[in-house]
């Protein structure tokens, strides 16, 4: 995390909610915000961890993710280039309700929850831009909420095979019984069986005696609300 | 602008241009998405809560469905209205942006449950919820109207109408919930809200 060369207006109005913002805003915006980089990998928040600032997309792709009690990691999206993420310091929303992490190169525009309270109340304009980017956020829950909660038997014990996947050097394997397996899901064992035959056909994993190899991990991620939820690794 | 609603009436749907904004007085609704073959229910939101026009700043088509699950009346403000009110009053939006903000954390909170919670401790969670929103007390419990049909709770917990009914046949052998047409008597909060909490996945 090196912080940088100032951020320029013209490229704060490359991010879409602030296009059509005047020039005084953006130049309020411009004196507080600060310019970040990340390496592929690193991570820019945990989920849990206090939320106080509000980021912005310039470069690269951020991975949106969420963890259970028992460390199992869920993606939610993918946020690359003009969006905005973490819109979760205003009011009493203290918490990151995820982790976002760096998935390629990224360039980063945050602003921090300090000046943004300050500068909101001075101007409409950017309650307008924070309402768009609101708006924006909950038209997207609503459709992974819809996405999670339509997972067919075969979403979820794709999903299974991955949570509880095993590696081992460059292979992935999951020691687990076809009736363990059906029993996790709430399928019974026939329903395991035909489906493991079809991803073994379409090469996606191989059955051995006692486990199954991944051979072909994308292809097992059940569905998100993210058309690009597959590329990230 | 006050209006009464009967049972099954859409206040909105899903794709529907930037909606007006509801105030619910009285009686239920219920918030949902629905794709083809699929449904699922966001939020029930109580008397005195606000709905709609979430994508009003955007733009964008209404992200999901309002129908009335019982008689209802509603306040509502257009969309121009509203649009009126949040040029000319910077509190207004204050205000706007406070609700908008209220409904993403329901969702947020939604997300983590379908993600990480399996449907018997969905279904526990949805229990939980309601009672101790619209719970009355009772000689053996916690008691709330039912509101939902089999198929209304499999589309809150995102399954199918089999596994909740097995789900709450399990829920009545074990003693903990106690379901009639009308009415559910939770018999055991805290067995239940144990259950809620669990994170099988």
């Amino acid at each position: 995390m090196i912080a940088t060369l100032p951020i320029k207006p013209d490229e704060l109005r490359e991010i879409p909610v602030f296009h059509r913002l005047p020039d005084e805003p953006v130049h309020s915006l411009v004196a507080v915000m600060v310019r970040r980089h990340y390496a592929p990998g690193q991570v820019i928040f945990l989920e849990g961890e206090q939320a106080n600032s509000l980021w912005f997309v310039s470069e690269g792709r951020v991975k949106i993710i969420k963890h259970s009690l028992n460390g199992r990691v869920q993606g939610l999206c993918l946020m690359n280039r003009g969006k905005c993420f973490g819109s979760c310091p205003l009011f009493d929303m203290e918490n990151n309700p995820a982790t976002a992490q760096a998935l390629d190169n990224v360039t980063l525009f945050v602003l921090p929850g300090e000046a943004l309270q300050q500068l909101k109340g001075r101007d409409p304009h950017l309650v307008k831009a924070l309402l768009h980017i609101y708006s924006q956020r909950l038209e997207h829950l609503a459709r992974v909420s819809e996405v999670l909660g339509s997972w067919t038997v075969s979403d979820r014990i794709n999903d299974c095979l991955l949570t509880y996947a095993n590696r081992e050097g460059q292979q992935s394997y999951v020691e687990l019984t076809q009736e363990k397996l059906a029993a996790m899901v709430g399928t019974v064992r026939e329903v395991v069986t035909r489906h493991l035959r079809s991803l073994e056909r379409e090469g996606i994993v191989r059955n051995e005696t006692g486990r199954i190899i991944i051979l072909n991990a994308d292809a097992l991620l059940p569905p998100c609300g993210c058309e690009d939820r597959r590329t990230p690794a | 602008m006050l209006a009464d609603y009967a049972a099954g009436v859409d206040l909105y749907h899903q794709g529907d241009p930037p909606t007006a904004l509801y105030v619910l007085q009285t009686g239920r609704v219920k918030l949902y998405r629905q794709s083809r073959e699929n449904c699922q229910i966001l939020a029930l939101p109580l008397p005195g809560d606000f709905l709609g026009a979430e994508s009003l700043p955007t733009g964008a088509p209404s992200p999901y469905s309002a129908t009335t699950l019982t008689a209802a009346a509603a306040a509502h403000l257009t969309p121009d209205a509203l649009q009126v009110l949040l040029d000319e009053l910077p509190d207004f939006q204050e205000v706007f942006l406070k609700l908008i903000t209220n409904r993403l954390k329901q969702f947020v909170t939604l997300v983590h449950d379908l993600a990480f919670r399996d449907v018997t401790s969905r279904l526990a969670m949805v229990l939980l919820v309601r009672a101790e929103a619209e719970g009355q007390p009772h000689d053996e419990g916690i008691v709330f109207e039912r509101l939902l049909s089999q198929q209304e709770f499999a589309d809150m917990v995102g399954t199918a109408r089999e596994v909740v009914y097995r789900t709450f046949k399990k829920f009545e052998d074990d003693d903990l919930v106690h379901l009639t047409r009308t009415s559910i008597l939770i018999r055991d909060l805290e067995t239940l809200r144990t259950i809620a909490l669990q994170e099988a996945r």
